[in-house]
Order: structure tokens, then sequence, then C-alpha cells
């Protein structure tokens, strides 16, 4: 018999059990099991490996593409706002005035030509603060070289371009004084059209192409710049801007040749406003503009347009993150159902916890455990996925967009909150379970 | 020690109340040893969940050592089963995912016991109950004896003063059934107040007292 022994054993216990009392303070109870209930948790998880690991996933995924999409966002950011600066220092962009002929709607920057060549001399003589000043007047045209074609801009200009916007020719040469004089029929190439028209930097000096049909030689080609918010910077080709006015737009203004816009540099950083200033009270002058009157041109720096393609990526970013965090909704919905699952399957576990002993509140924090830990270690898994794709990203465009800490640890507060919003229901539904209704189920 | 003054218990199925239990009236001394017999249907598993706090009654009131059970908080009543009543079921009812050790210490983890005291007496009572050699068991790796003897064992971990076993025979063969039972007596010898629950005579016969139930209403 197993029972021979005699009956010490239970005094012995009762005797150790005297010593020590059990921690009936509520707090000291809930602490104690809260630091047990983590591993507790990760084994009834690891019980159901395959279903824990799939479930995990939609958390894994949806927060793996949060962090990837973010680092998206904020490398494409840092990309624009790069280009932006590459395009030239301490740039001013004058467009081409706010059309306010008879109607009080303004039709926006550009819709009406009112800026002239006398104008970008009158600048580049009169204002101190200014260091050179490129007239620019664009139209999209077609670009043919024997059976190819591409339509692009072609945008007429002068010399001072390269100086202004900081352009090199990586082929041939630009343009100079003598071109612009005697409106001679030579273009310089963006690196695109090259591409498009099939050539390369070298076959395409002195090569002759058509624009609008007119014959023009090809002198040179410009350095790379790459794409700004606004279009790429390669698609252009350059023309005098006098041969731009007589052979391709064909229309002269009043007083000389009508612009679309005007890029100036100012001398210093410090004199941006100054050259704003000067430019605005000149051209103010010049357009015979009084107070109640509108001003019929714009003026912005480099840096409004640096600002505005920031808030533009910074929206493009929050609407990548958000659609990423629907998906982590997605996932935390899988919990959510997972945990039903594991709630009904474990029905009779509960009644015989709550028979001996656990109190409902016991129950809901086994079950808000688990789905934490779940949400929690895919949290884990997806910042860790995260921060390789985000690697794998930085790597193909190269980018250097480094994660932030902060980014992680808001992730993984956030899996947390996750876990105990959608684990919390089923959780509640475990703990308000009959005991006796538990223990009879199968 | 218990004291059931009046108890009824209805059922509703729907429409229907179905009546279990109707106006049970007993009165259980401190360290009697009483047997309810029974057929199935008669009542008696659900006399036993009322008596073991785990199902409150319709009617009448329900008294355990002075206190009216029936007034008390599902938290109260949770820590009644859990430091003085313990249970044994007829199917054992272990956790078949933790080891013979671990559901054994079940019951000290919801007292809130440190683990280390948890060990140690959970370590007694299974060698107490003569499964010493088999701690890290799983319930599916001990024969049922076994295992209704490691349910013992988690029954009187908290050191209850009445323990409840409803057919703690009826799922083992006559040998291992009698080992049982033999633990039983030895408890209630050693001061422990026992109600079972059976329909086996052979079974009932081992009690002090004997209290027959039939048709919700008891006999005695």
């Amino acid at each position: 018999m197993a029972f021979t022994t005699p009956s010490t054993g239970f005094s012995a216990a009762q005797a150790l059990r005297a010593q020590a009392a059990p921690l009936r303070s509520r707090t000291n109870r809930r602490l104690a099991q809260l630091a047990e209930s983590v591993p507790l948790a990760w084994e009834s998880l690891a019980a159901n490996r395959m279903r824990s690991l799939l479930t995990m996933l939609g958390v894994i995924i949806g927060i793996a593409a949060v962090i990837a999409m973010v680092t998206i966002g904020r490398g494409a950011q840092t990309q624009t706002v790069n280009q932006l600066r590459s395009l030239g220092s301490n740039l001013l962009f004058i467009q081409s005035g706010v059309a306010t002929t008879g109607s009080p709607a303004s039709q926006g920057a550009g819709s009406a030509t009112t800026l002239t060549w006398e104008d970008a001399k009158a600048i580049a003589s009169a204002s101190s603060a200014v260091a050179a000043v490129a007239p620019v007047l664009n139209r999209r045209a077609q670009v043919v070289y024997g059976d190819r074609n591409t339509s692009t801009f072609v945008v007429g200009t002068t010399p001072d371009y390269v100086t202004v916007r900081d352009f090199l020719p990586l082929s041939g040469r630009f343009f100079n004084t003598d071109d612009l004089l005697r409106a001679t029929r030579v273009a310089v190439l963006g690196q695109t059209v090259v591409d498009s028209l099939g050539l390369n930097a070298e076959s395409a000096l002195q090569t002759t192409v058509r624009i609008q049909g007119e014959p023009f030689t090809v002198i040179g080609t410009l350095e790379y710049k790459g794409v700004t918010a606004f279009r790429d910077m390669d698609d252009q080709v350059l023309i005098p801007l006098t041969t731009m006015a007589s052979r391709i737009v064909g229309v002269n203004a009043i007083s000389g040749i009508a612009l679309d816009a005007i890029s100036v540099s100012a001398r210093q950083p410090e004199q941006m406003e100054a050259a704003e200033f000067q430019i605005t009270n000149l051209l103010r002058r010049r357009h015979g503009i009084q107070p109640p009157k509108q001003d019929d041109f714009l003026v912005r720096s480099q840096a409004d347009l640096v600002s505005a393609s920031t808030s533009v990526a910074k929206v493009f970013t929050a609407l990548l993150g958000g659609s990423a965090a629907i998906s982590l909704l997605v996932g935390g919905i899988g919990i959510m159902n997972i945990m039903l699952v594991s709630v009904s399957e474990r029905t009779r576990e509960i009644g015989i916890r709550r028979a001996i002993g656990a109190r409902s509140s016991d129950i809901l924090q086994q079950f808000l455990s688990e789905s934490v830990v779940l949400s929690c270690c895919g949290g884990l898994a997806g910042v860790s996925l995260g921060v390789v794709a985000s690697a794998l990203i930085n790597h193909a465009f190269g980018w250097r967009v480094g994660m932030s800490l902060d980014a992680v640890l808001i992730s993984l507060l956030f899996c947390m909150a996750i876990g105990v919003f959608f684990g919390s229901y089923p959780a509640r539904k475990a703990a308000r379970l009959d005991p006796i209704e538990a223990l009879r189920s199968t | 020690m218990l004291q059931l003054d009046h108890i009824g218990k209805v059922y509703q199925v729907g429409e229907l109340e179905a009546p279990i239990l109707s106006d049970v009236n007993l009165t259980i001394l401190r360290g009697e040893y009483v047997a309810i017999m029974g057929a199935s249907g008669s009542g008696k598993s659900t006399l036993m969940n009322i008596l073991g706090c785990l199902e409150p009654p319709s009617r009448g009131r329900y008294y355990f050592d002075g206190r009216d059970v029936t007034s008390l908080s599902d938290n109260e009543r949770t820590d009644l089963r859990n430091f003085r009543i313990g249970f044994v079921f007829q199917q054992f009812n272990l956790l078949s995912r933790l080891s013979a050790m671990e559901n054994v210490m079940l019951p000290m983890v919801y007292a809130g016991y440190p683990r280390r005291e948890r060990q140690v007496c959970a370590r007694r009572m299974l060698e107490r109950v003569g499964l010493g050699e088999r701690l890290d068991h799983l319930p599916s790796q001990l024969s049922g004896g076994q295992q209704q003897r490691v349910a013992i064992a988690r029954a009187l971990v908290n050191q209850p003063e009445l323990v409840l076993a409803d057919e703690p025979t009826g799922a083992l063969d006559t040998r291992t059934g009698q080992e049982v039972m033999e633990l039983i007596s030895q408890l209630h010898q050693e001061g422990i107040t026992i109600v079972l629950v059976t329909h086996d005579a052979a079974v009932a016969h081992r009690a002090q007292r004997l209290v027959r139930i039939e048709d919700g209403q008891l006999e005695c």
C-alpha cells in the first residue's frame, strides 16, 4: 500500500505553513502573480507553437510595414530636400505673376506672363544682394534625333544659368554670350533626354537634333541632377533665350522677351532676404504696382520650396505609415480571434482553476498576459524585420535613414496596447465564465 | 460547521424550470465524515457544488462556519474554496499540460505563496500520497489511481478544513478505488471534515454518517 508511511507528512507541512503566512494582501498577491504570469503565458503559447506564430504574423507584418514605410517616407523627404539644395545655393525664384486682370479671383502664379528679359537685366544690374540672374522661358516640345523622339522641357535661358542653378556640363560646353546675342541654334541636353534619344554624353556632341522641327546642334550635355519633388531635372534641353523666343515660342512681348520665371542667386545666404526685398521693390516699381494692386509676380526662396516639399513628404509618410497601421489593426483582430478560440478550448481548465481558488481577476490576468506576450513577441519580431527591411531599402536607394529608437519604442508600446485592447474582450469572457458551467464542459 | 437551511435549486431551461433540490436541510459538524448517496440525477452533485461554494442556491441559506455564504461576493467565495475547501472530482480534473508538482502547487499559486514554499509543500504532499517518485510526470503519464492521488494532494495542499469528494472512485477500478478511500479515511482521522458523494454503497459505508438523496430531497 502506498499509505503505510505515518501521517507525519501532513503535520510537517502544517508546521511549515504556520511559519509562512500566505500573501493575503491583495497587491502583494497580484504582484507576485504578475511576475509569474509572463513565463506561464509563454509556456501556454509554446504549447500551440504554429498557431501562436501565425497569429503573431499579423502583428509582425504590421509593425515591420510601419517601420519600413516610415523609413521610405523619411528617405524620400531627405532625398527631396537634398536635391532642392543641389539646385544651387542661395536660390530665389521669381515666377511670372498672379493674373489680376478683371477677375477678382487669382489664377495662380505663372498664369500670366508679366516678367520680361528687361526685368531680369534690371535685377542683375540694380540689386546689390544679387549675384547672378538667369531668365527662363519654358515650353514642352518634341525633340527628334533620327527615328527617335522625346517630349521634354525646352528651356530658353542665358549663360548665367550655369552659375545660378549650379549646373555644370558633363560633356562639351554650355552656350556663351556670343550664342545668345546671335541667337544660334545650339542646344545643351539633359541626361534623360540624351538617353531617350539613344545617345550618350560623348556621342551626343555635334549631332543635330530637331526641336519643333528646327535643327539644333548639340554642343554639350548636363551633369546629372536627379528628380526633385517637381520634375526630373535631367529631362530638359537648354537653348539660348533669344533662340527660344524667336524659333520655338515665336511671340515677343511688347517690351522685349516675355519670361516664365527668373532664377536669382543671392551673394550670401544671409542676403537672401535683402535680395528678395530688393527684387520685390524693383519689380513693383518697374511694373507700376501701387499698394491696393496685387503683385503680378511671386518671389519664392529655396527655403520656401524645401519647406513646401517637406510638408508634402510628411503627408506622404503619414499616409504610408497609416496604411501600414491598418495591417497592424488586422493583426490585432487576429489576436482577438485566436484568444477567443483559446478561451473556448480551455473552458474546462478555467473551471478547474476557478474551483481550486482562482479569482476571476486571476483568469483575466492569465489570458491578458497571453495576448500581451503574443503581441509583444510579434512586435519584437516585427521591429527586427522592419529594421532589416529599412536597411535593405537604404541600401537599394543609397539612403542613410537611421532607425530612431523612439520609433522602436513607440512600436513596442503600441504592440502592448494592441495586446491589452484586443485581448481584453476574450479575457473578460474567460473571467466571467461560471465556474460550474466551465467545469461541466468537455 | 456546515449548515444548509431550506436550500432549493432550480435550473432555468428556456421557459421551463427544472427543480433539482427542494427544501434541503443539513448540518455537518466539524470532523464529521458524511456520505451523500443517491442515484444519478438525484441532485447530489448540485448539492455538492452548493456545499463547495461553486454555485449559489436559488433559495435558502448556507452557513459555512457561521458565515452566510449566499451573501458573500464572488471573490470571498473563491477565497473560501481556495483556503478552506479541497475538491476531489470523479474525473480528477488535473490540468493536462502541468506536471504533478505544478498541479499540486496551483492552489498555492492563487493563495499567493512564494515559489520556494510552494515547491516544498507540493513535494511533501505528493510524497504523502505515495507519488514522491513521480513529481514531474504529466497526468497522461500516470494511472487513474495515481492521478486521483495527485488530485487529493492538490485538495490538501492549502490545509483545508473541509474536503469535498464527488464520486472519487467513480473512474477507478476496485483496488485503486480502495486505496483512494483508504487515504480519505486517513484524512478524516487527522481531523478534516469529509463530505463524499457516491452511488456506491460499499464506498458510502466507510463514512460515519449516511445521507440519502432522492429527487432533490434528503432522507436521513
